[in-house]
């Protein structure tokens, strides 16, 4: 008897904890909003109106970030901007996914550019053009190249904000060492590869230098696929529709996984995974030479690595006319269906982020572009581009941008997961497997997902 | 006066009678009901209802809200059928169970052992030896995160004063199944090893006893005494041990997001990057499914043959 009631508890266990595996992640989610019950979308208290402002700006970002909201808080007395930091873009849109739409939801949202098609079929969100259209806001004052991003359909569905775009960073006193120019950032893809046989050096078994590498990260594939006017998805990068076919996986993907499979087998592409601070630190350690990071870490990477620091233009095949970047970062979204007054508030902090003042400010202390370009003429920026040159490098690369629908960037509903298919794509390729079974691999993942979210579409 | 009454009634009692007597019958199981509902309404809330709840949804495709959208019977078993990423979960998942599960116990069974024996400043050891169990899951990998980092990690700092070649210890696909186990068996010796010293300590002591007097050798006592004495502990550890290695999540989460080349894509990760991130609940619940199939045939396997060996007292 003693045995069977023995067996009885410990099945019951069992049930319970399998039962239970689904249920701790949603636990988690709803944890974190807690703590935010009392502020919810903003709430009227006494003379200032609350307004939730959920980000993923963290570390130096975040501190650059709230002495802004600081500043807007203490320069009116009509709003009061309450930032939260929710994690990584990732992290905190899943988190919006389980409040959107109800009083849990911000009133303003950060979320970064792919999640841009996501953001719209949600419906949680008014487009910020009937603000514009209601007061006649310029936004031509903006970066073109900003505006070509986030404009779609001819209408402004978000304000952008953070904008960036992926770079080359080099080890200026490795490519001395070396015997290469220090001031001439290899471009093509030849010249990356020779300067990334000499900058490596191994001692005995054990490499001490990886001449090259590249964040594991799908952002960085979409970005030389747009350099080549490589589209990513058909419909013209989705933007005339909704798309259906994946076409990263055509001859312009497929040069990119040929070098990196090149330099990898090689011995000169370092694999520092897909942690920003891993290849950031493997960088400033001189563990690797050469690296592609986005323009918001060039900052950070001056001022943290013991040698001189370089900066270029992302890579390009031989032969070719470069198309330049597309833009990254984020952009701040204006939740529907709540108080008017909340809304204003959100707005107006919005156009306070667009003055050029804001963005001198945000651009020298980030690395950021400047959304507007009439802040590269504050005093400010033009100081701290003297005393930072490669911060210009940035800048210059955006502006040298042909627009057109590879450079304009992809716009799919499932981009995140698309990512997820691109970086076990990569990673794949650099334990061997063929690149363009790795890319098909990676095409047939992503298809299948527009493939449901295009099925599930408006059937509720 | 009685007698109306009596004679007024006289149909009703014999109804009366039996209705009393279904209240009174009945009354155990009803008391037995009301000490049970604290525990009925609570697993019907966070068990049954989710359970039931997952089937469901395992029979849908999910918008991006995550919403059921539209119903498609058994086609989200059918894809996980096919699902190379699916078959690579399943299989990383009983790797793991694989190198997890017998390291853990065999382990705190010898530290166990160590621990049991009476000496001076044992209590230090066993405090040592338990400490992790006092650390959560995060606290712990983000340790583990430090020691394996690919360039300024301890782990590969140690290895280059041998002149051995870095270890790329959570990049590589082939070892980083192998570091979340290491990770994991760190994890797991805390409890694993309270457990078993606590069955220790509750064997008793006349038997080591006698058996010395017989002149019985330490592995001899260690055979037939210790193992069969603390079977039962050994049995509810292993148990506990294999159902907690099928559902890590915490580790995965922390070290490497279910990658390199989703070598460490265990399924509760997989569940949790398909519903919460991918929000394809569909899927997810799918595999949640064969999770729970899987457990549960375990479970019963180990109870069909492992319990045969258990000796209880």
């Amino acid at each position: 008897m003693k045995k069977v009631g023995y067996s009885i508890i410990i099945l019951w266990f069992v049930l319970i904890m399998s039962a239970c595996s689904e249920q701790t992640s949603k636990n988690e989610l709803t944890k974190t909003n807690e703590s935010s019950e009392d502020q919810r979308v903003g709430t009227k208290d006494g003379d200032k109106t609350k307004v939730v402002f959920w980000h993923s700006m963290g570390g130096k970002l975040q501190e650059t970030l709230d002495s802004i909201v600081n500043k807007y808080n203490q320069s009116q007395n009509e709003y009061e901007i309450v930032a939260e930091y929710q994690g990584s873009y990732e992290e905190a849109l899943t988190k919006l996914r389980s409040v959107g739409g109800t009083d849990d939801a911000p009133a303003i949202m950060q979320t970064f550019e792919v999640g841009t098609k996501y953001m719209i079929d949600s419906g949680f969100f008014e487009p910020i053009q009937t603000f514009i259209d209601k007061e006649d806001y310029e936004m031509d004052l903006l970066e073109e190249n900003i505006i070509n991003y986030y404009k779609v359909d001819g209408k402004f569905h978000s304000m952008p904000f953070n904008s960036s775009t992926p770079v080359l960073i080099y080890n200026k006193d490795a490519f001395t060492e070396v015997g290469l120019d220090e001031n001439k950032a290899p471009r093509t893809y030849s010249e990356i590869k020779e300067a990334a046989k000499k900058l490596t050096s191994v001692n005995g078994n054990v490499t001490d230098r990886f001449g090259f590498s590249m964040l594991t990260y799908g952002w960085f594939f979409e970005q030389l696929l747009a350099t080549q006017g490589g589209l990513y998805v058909d419909q013209n990068n989705g933007r005339s529709g909704d798309a259906e076919n994946v076409l990263f996986n055509g001859e312009e993907g497929l040069r990119i996984f040929n070098l990196l499979n090149g330099m990898n087998q090689a011995g000169t592409f370092g694999n520092f995974g897909s942690n920003w601070d891993d290849i950031r630190a493997a960088f400033q350690s001189g563990k690797v030479a050469m690296y592609m990071d986005s323009s918001s870490g060039v900052r950070n990477a001056i001022e943290n690595s013991p040698f001189e620091v370089g900066v270029g233009f992302i890579p390009h095949p031989d032969n070719m006319e470069p198309q330049g970047v597309v833009i990254g970062g984020a952009s701040l979204w204006l939740s529907k269906g709540i108080d008017e007054s909340i809304q204003d508030g959100a707005w107006n902090f919005m156009k306070y982020l667009q003055t050029p003042e804001i963005q001198a400010i945000w651009h020298v202390e980030t690395g950021y572009f400047a959304i507007t370009p009439a802040a590269y003429e504050e005093q400010l920026v033009k100081d701290e581009h003297s005393k930072y040159p490669q911060l210009k490098v940035t800048v210059d690369q955006l502006q040298s941008t042909k627009s057109q629908p590879a450079t304009q960037g992809a716009l799919i509903s499932v981009f995140p997961e698309s990512r997820q298919q691109v970086v076990t794509a990569l990673e794949n390729l650099y334990q061997g497997m063929a690149p363009q079974e790795a890319l098909n691999q990676a095409a047939r993942g992503t298809e299948r997902a527009m493939e449901i979210a295009n099925r599930t579409k408006n059937k509720e | 006066m009685k007698v109306v009454v009596d004679e007024e009634h006289k149909g009703q009692i014999p109804a009366t009678i039996n209705k009393l007597s279904f209240l009174s019958r009945t009354l155990n199981n009803r008391t037995a009901l009301l000490y049970l509902l604290p525990s009925i309404v609570l697993f019907s809330v966070f068990v049954f209802y989710p359970m039931f709840k997952t089937v469901y949804l395992s029979f849908f495709l999910t918008d991006l809200q995550g919403r059921p959208a539209e119903f498609v019977g058994l086609e989200n078993f059918q894809y996980l059928i096919q699902s190379e990423s699916f078959h690579k979960s399943i299989k990383a998942t009983l790797l793991f169970v694989l190198y997890t599960v017998p390291i853990s116990i065999v382990t705190a069974l010898f530290l166990a052992i160590i621990a049991n024996e009476k000496l001076k400043g044992i209590g230090v050891f066993r405090t040592l030896f338990s400490s992790t169990m006092g650390m959560s899951v995060a606290a712990s990998s983000v340790i583990w995160l430090f020691l394996f980092h690919p360039s300024i990690g301890a782990i590969n700092r140690l290895l280059s004063i041998f002149n051995i070649q870095a270890i790329e210890w959570l990049v590589d696909p082939s070892w980083a199944l192998i570091s979340i186990s290491i990770t994991t068996i760190w994890m797991n010796t805390g409890f694993t090893f309270l457990i078993l010293l606590g069955g220790l300590q509750n064997i008793d002591e006349n038997l080591y006893e006698s058996a010395s007097i017989d002149g019985a050798s330490f592995w001899y006592k260690m055979r037939r005494i210790t193992i069969p004495m603390l079977s039962p502990t050994l049995f509810f550890i292993i148990t506990i041990t294999l159902i907690n290695a099928f559902q890590t999540f915490g580790q995965v989460d922390i070290l490497t997001k279910g990658g390199p080349a989703e070598s460490t894509n265990l399924i509760v990760y997989s569940i949790y990057r398909e519903a919460f991130i991918n929000y394809q609940f569909g899927t997810a619940s799918a595999q949640a499914i064969v999770l729970f199939f899987f457990i549960l045939i375990v479970t019963i396997l180990q109870f069909k043959f492992g319990e045969k060996r258990v000796f209880y007292q």
